[in-house]
């Protein structure tokens, strides 16, 4: 059996609220972070709803000094990691030898497209030379780095929608073999910026109106933004320090398709959950809880129910499936951290969150998708499920600690 | 118009799909020319810039020979005239 790791810190900034516990709060309500969108030129745009961070303000977490150097993506990663690694109890002497893996999906599209427009549309001369360190998809590692005084293993890692699930992976390993002892994992995404919203829509998955994950009339996902960030140690690090100890990570499983460019296969993302099945030593009967997938489009929603019934079998009628991107909308590289931090909380807590604007079952989705009532029950094993463009699939196992 | 329609579409979808054109006529059901969801999408951007029309997402998923999309991309490039 591996060293057990365990989840000691939370924090998220995402259209459910500033804080972890906004965003808890709101998804055991039920509540939309799916909102009409703003500050963007929506007479150029088809989109115009997305899962935005409400009232946002930078100087309200960043200085005037500070700001030159963050696009969005890495601002919302240092909060994140801020939350997490206070709500862990750690101070910076003890997160120095730490490592931060830091998943994006997009890295800091507003910084490039910025660049861009200046050279291509208004012929300036030379570009910012801020551009490459405020912009570069490792920004966000760099800074969460920096500002958190962290100096061991730092780095970042790219799985479009499965990006943060997939930086559990490295950590999950270093923590295991001893290399560290704690590790902050961090998933953040900025995609608002014009040219990626026309990008998204040429791709045509994007709903016009909300997010309904298996149900009958869904139509797209949403778009959304934000970040999530875990600290994970090592149990023995953890009750050594008499750290509050909300769950154990105990497995990812990884698979890639080998497929499609888009569309995704059941039997790559059944090779994901029995991998992380392997990995955490979870007998199938054990699992309670799935945070789905879920991004609300035909072919995903789907997919995922069939790969459930692949590797479940007669146990996936008593699976409870809860699709948070119905609230939290679908930031990208940050979907599986936000994903995972409303797993945790769902065992730490004993609720289980909705699928919210549920209407009816869609053609092929039949198992209980905790439709819009988040429900009040003691779980003790759950999986989150992340399965990305191109067929890269990450499915992170937790489990409650007694 | 509608001939030069056709005729653009047909180029379109055997560059795509590297057919002869001789391989594909009007009638062409488009799952026997082998495209896929995300093939129709690259096909309709490039039918999209060159009618300068707006092909809506619903109407994707209705297209099933190359004589619905022509009929679809004249219907909206006659609209817009």
């Amino acid at each position: 059996m591996p060293v057990p790791v365990v989840v000691t810190g939370l924090g998220c900034v995402s259209a459910l609220g500033h804080t972890a516990d906004h965003f808890w709060d709101a998804i055991c309500n039920g509540e939309t972070g799916i909102r009409s969108l703003t500050d963007l030129p929506l007479e150029s745009l088809k989109l115009k709803i997305g899962a935005q961070i409400p009232n946002y303000d930078p100087l309200h977490y960043f200085s005037h000094e500070e700001l030159p150097y963050l696009d969005k993506f890495s601002q919302y990663a240092i909060i994140a990691a801020r939350e997490a690694i206070a709500s862990a109890g750690l101070e910076t002497i003890d997160i120095q030898n730490s490592a931060c893996i830091v998943g994006t999906g997009c890295g800091g599209k507003e910084t490039d497209e910025e660049t861009y427009q200046q050279l291509y549309k208004e012929g300036k001369k030379r570009a910012h030379p801020l551009t490459i360190p405020k912009g570069m998809p490792s920004a966000a590692a760099v800074q969460v780095s920096m500002q958190m005084g962290i100096s061991g293993p730092v780095f970042s890692v790219a799985s479009a929608c499965a990006s943060a699930a997939h930086a559990v992976a490295p950590a999950l390993a270093m923590i295991r073999s001893g290399l560290v002892d704690v590790a902050v994992v961090i998933g953040t995404d900025a995609p608002f910026t014009y040219g990626l919203i026309k990008a998204w829509e040429g791709l045509r998955v994007l709903s016009p109106d909300t997010c309904r994950p298996f149900s009958k009339d869904r139509s797209g996902m949403v778009l959304g933004e934000g970040a999530g960030a875990v600290v994970l140690e090592s149990l023995v690090h953890a009750r050594k320090r008499g750290a509050d100890i909300y769950a154990e990570l105990a497995g990812c499983g990884m698979s890639a398709d080998a497929g499609h460019i888009t569309d995704p296969s059941v039997a790559g993302a059944a090779k994901a959950i029995e991998a992380a099945l392997t990995d955490a030593s979870i007998n199938h009967a054990d699992v309670d809880y799935v945070n789905a997938h879920g991004t609300g489009t035909k072919v995903n929603d789907a997919m995922e129910t069939q790969a459930l019934h692949r590797v479940f079998g007669g146990h996936a009628g008593q699976l409870m499936v809860s699709g948070t991107k119905s609230m939290h909308g679908h930031p990208l590289g940050a979907a599986g951290a936000l994903e995972l931090v409303a797993t945790v909380l769902a065992i730490k807590n004993g609720i289980v969150p909705p699928t919210a604007n549920f209407t009816e079952a869609g053609e092929g989705c039949d198992l209980d998708y905790v439709p819009n009532q988040a429900r009040e029950i003691k779980i003790k094993t759950a999986i989150s499920n992340s399965f990305a463009f191109g067929g890269l699939n990450a499915v992170l196992a937790v489990r409650s600690v007694e | 118009m509608r001939q030069n329609i056709e005729n653009e579409v047909i180029k379109i979808i055997a560059r795509h799909k590297k057919l002869d054109l001789a391989a594909i006529t009007s009638d062409s059901s488009l799952v026997e020319l082998g495209l896929s969801s995300l093939d129709a999408i690259t096909i309709m951007y490039d039918l999209e810039e060159l009618f300068d029309v707006e092909v809506p997402n619903e109407t994707l998923t209705q297209l099933r020979t190359v004589n619905d999309i022509v009929d679809g991309i004249s219907r909206l490039a006659s609209e817009s005239d």
